[in-house]
């Protein structure tokens, strides 16, 4: 048994079908060839894989990986950005993928598929609203956009119908001229097939999202990364997709049932607000040789949930087609996914901004000690609200541990050594202390 | 002149002596999509909330060190300084920050009438105008309900007249200094503009075109180079007083506080909604607006040409997210076309040693190639 070891831990069974389901994907996008495109591949569900040769390729991601694997790599290709007008503090997702183009080639020296159309779907977030600038400004290559509506208050049905016209109109024209100009057919029976899948698999992520407010946490936010790409940006056959996530959903209720911890040690659990530093995940392991375990946070954990009068935890409830409902045509298609609340508070940040008090709602929920929040420098949409979330926790006796970067998709200015110092600081300062010492 | 500058400078105190004059309420508002002419016909004074250059003891608390306006205008009004408003407002049009500082404000300030407005980012959408429509009907019955006064069609319609004849009244400035030797410099005209987001733009009109008057009777300047500005929106005229003091002239702007506030007018049309949605659709667009078509470079060009600018200074807030996108797709056309420009940051002040070496350096890069002369077969004397 581990020194300090309070719970009975395991590793999940589901991992061996994870891997599986990810080799797959892997080869389905290396082994086509397709039309590669800049953008956003989901609203709500991955419109993509309904046309027989197109692939999108999310900056987010692909830039955050380059900088986790290739620190100067990462340097070089956000300097090919900068001397071409880039600002350097801008977010690094962008900064860092977009650079591979201009240089011509990727971290493992292969040509960087230029992308042949845009669809940088606008978003609450400047940077992500502009990340198309670079390929479009690049060479004349087909795109088109959609629009990121939001207004705060209650939710108004009268005024929500013009901006979710406007959205529906957006993405309706995308897909019907990119069938024209690329010369696919949209597979509309597959994207309704989709859509009840992801239906399904959004239920099962809600009920692994649930079961982390106990005590101790079946999974660790690491865990939580692992899998949450599965069905969402890694997508697969539907009927195989639901099928895991009922496995990994049945598994963790598991775990639950028989106080199976993700980490066997726990004994402080603590939260985040937005993504990780994805270049240096490592402090999630630092923490755990505390005994101190991140339980996620409204970016990871799905859609925002609530305490009943009767003490039940449900999913928010938010205005919204039934699951039942008939799709017939696209429109209904489009419908379903652009939804009935043009705010969008199912999403983590659009929720912050509906409720003041989210991120307070949510640290009970899931019976947190404390609470650690990035400050980026290049991050606008990132640190939206956070000091005063940071207030309002405080308030209810969480302690909050602050620490800056440049961006989660850059690690230019994080200072690695002293973050590890900070997390020994905010952990002695609690009394807690390492578990082999 | 004085009356503008005397404005600008102190932005405060005209909105308090309007407010006791008039009666009236004042709504603060962060952007230049802000469609002025519906507060303006329920009897409110629109002012833009502008930052300052002070110490800033206040906004660390409730926003992270980054762009410096939204900080400091979370000072100002944490220490009182927009007492006077009774609202805020923000209509999407910059960024997350100025987004940012409208949420702390209001959460500090709750008795403040506020509303967010959307304002469509694909802006040339067919359905854009739809929405934004829905948008400035929404906009229009909480003024009345906040106001207490419905917004009829004839007070549309003066609003709308009183912000075309200063759209006309500001853009005339600006033909003024297409002259190879205007008669007024970039700082004098810049203080106009800001001024014009502050004052009553019925009390304003008569003054300027009294002003514009006086302008076309001005001996004109000497020759000096020719600058446009290029980037953040302004708060103030300290970077075009610096360039003057070289012996420059900024002689026009793409700047959301600058040509692009005046460069259009509200076609009216029966449907007074629908003719406000269109004008502001249909301006030049700053970079968060221009995500798809790219229509901000081609304009900066033609600005350039337009102008007869001998040099472009590309200057971007720092932390500025939509300018430090945009900036790739303004170098490319300028470097495409062969226009000289200087990029620089900027943040609350401007490091005056530093940046004055750096434009006089740029400026003697621009002076062997100037082709542009005041009456070209004669000696240039710059």
């Amino acid at each position: 048994m581990k020194k300090g070891q309070l719970w009975e831990t395991r590793p999940l069974d589901s991992w061996d079908k994870a891997k599986e389901l990810r080799a797959k994907w892997q080869k389905s996008i290396e082994s086509k060839e397709k039309v590669v495109g800049q953008g956003n591949t989901s609203f709500v569900v991955d419109w993509q894989v309904c046309f027989p040769a197109i692939t999108v390729i999310e900056d987010n991601p692909a830039g955050s990986m380059i900088a986790a694997k290739n620190d100067p790599f990462a340097r070089k290709s956000r300097l090919a950005c900068e001397i071409r007008g880039w600002g350097r503090e801008i977010c690094g997702y962008h900064g860092t993928l977009w650079g591979t183009q201009f240089l011509g080639y990727q971290e493992d020296g292969s040509p960087f598929p230029k992308r042949k159309f845009t669809v940088p779907f606008p978003c609450i977030c400047d940077s992500h609203t502009k990340r198309g600038e670079q390929c479009r400004a690049f060479e004349p290559i087909p795109r088109w956009a959609n629009d990121y509506t939001c207004y705060i208050g209650e939710y108004d049905e009268e005024r929500e119908k013009a901006m979710l016209e406007h959205r529906n109109y957006c993405s309706l024209k995308m897909i019907n001229e990119m069938e024209r100009v690329f010369d696919q057919k949209f597979d509309d029976d597959k994207m309704i097939e989709m859509i009840r899948a992801e239906s399904t698999i959004a239920q099962y992520r809600q009920d692994v999202s649930y079961y982390m407010t106990f005590k101790p946490a079946p999974l660790t936010v690491k865990d939580i990364y692992s899998f949450y790409t599965l069905g969402g940006l890694t997508k697969l056959d539907p009927e195989e997709t639901v099928n895991f996530w009922k496995m990994f959903r049945d598994e963790v209720k598991w775990r639950v049932d028989n106080q199976i911890a993700g980490l066997g040690t726990e004994r402080y659990r603590w939260m985040e607000a937005h993504p990780p530093s994805w270049h240096y995940l490592k402090y999630y392991r630092y923490m755990e040789q505390y005994g101190a375990v991140c339980i996620g946070s409204q970016y990871s954990n799905g859609t925002p949930m609530e305490r009943k009068p009767d003490g039940s935890l449900v999913e928010r409830a938010y205005p919204g087609f039934s699951k039942d409902i008939a799709l017939e045509t696209r429109e209904d298609e489009i419908r379903y996914m652009t939804g009935l609340d043009a705010r969008a508070p199912h999403h983590f940040k659009q929720d912050e901004y509906l409720r003041p008090n989210a991120l307070n709602e949510f640290a009970e929920l899931y019976q947190v000690d404390g609470a650690m929040f990035g400050l980026w420098r290049g991050g606008v949409g990132c640190n939206m609200l956070r000091k005063e979330q940071a207030m309002k926790l405080r308030l209810i006796g969480k302690s909050v541990l602050f620490f800056e970067g440049s961006q989660p998709g850059d690690r230019t200015d994080l200072d690695e050594k002293r973050f590890l110092d900070q997390l020994d600081g905010w952990m002695e300062g609690q009394g807690l202390r390492k578990l082999e010492d | 002149m004085a009356s503008f500058r005397e404005c600008a400078a102190g932005r405060h105190r005209y909105a308090e002596e309007w407010k006791a004059r008039t009666g009236g309420k004042v709504l603060g508002y962060f952007d230049t999509y802000f469609p002025e002419e519906l507060a303006y016909a329920a009897g409110v004074l629109p002012v833009r909330i502008l930052a300052e250059h002070e110490p800033d003891i206040l906004s660390d608390k409730w926003i992270y060190a980054s762009c410096y306006p939204a900080k400091d205008m979370i000072n100002q009004f944490l220490k009182g300084r927009y007492d006077y408003l009774d609202g805020l407002i923000t209509s999407e049009g910059y960024c997350q920050w100025m987004f940012h500082a409208y949420e702390v404000i209001t959460n500090n300030k709750p008795e403040l009438f506020s509303h967010y407005m959307f304002f469509p980012d694909y802006t040339e959408a067919s359905s854009a105008k739809i929405a934004l429509h829905s948008e400035l009907e929404v906009l229009k019955g909480r003024i009345e309900q906040w106001t207490g006064k419905g917004i009829t069609d004839e007070a549309l319609d003066n609003a709308i007249e009183v912000y075309n004849t200063n759209r006309r009244l500001l853009r005339k400035i600006y033909e003024l200094r297409r002259a190879d030797r205007p008669a007024i410099l970039g700082a004098e005209a810049m203080q106009v503009m800001l001024a014009s987001q502050i004052m009553d733009k019925a009390e304003m009109n008569p003054l300027l075109a009294q002003y514009i008057e006086e302008l076309e009777d001005r001996a004109p300047y000497e020759d000096r180079i020719r600058l446009m500005l290029v980037g953040s929106e302004t708060h103030d005229t300290r970077l075009e007083e610096l360039v003057e003091s070289l012996g420059g002239n900024v002689v026009v702007d793409e700047l959301d506080n600058g040509t692009s506030y005046c460069w259009n007018e509200v076609i009216p049309q029966k449907d007074r909604l629908l003719a406000i949605a269109l004008r502001y659709l249909g301006r030049p667009h700053n970079p968060i607006k221009d995500c798809n078509w790219l229509r901000r470079p081609q304009h900066i060009f033609e600005l350039f040409e337009d102008f007869t600018v001998d040099g472009v200074l590309v200057v971007k807030q720092i932390y500025c997210a939509p300018h430090g996108t945009d900036n790739y797709a303004v170098w490319k056309i300028l470097r495409e076309r062969n226009v000289p420009f200087h990029f620089f940051e900027r943040d609350g002040s401007i490091p005056v040693d530093e940046t004055g070496l750096r434009l006089e350096a740029f400026m003697n890069m621009l002076r062997p190639g100037l082709t542009r002369l005041a009456g070209w077969h004669t000696p240039l004397s710059i």
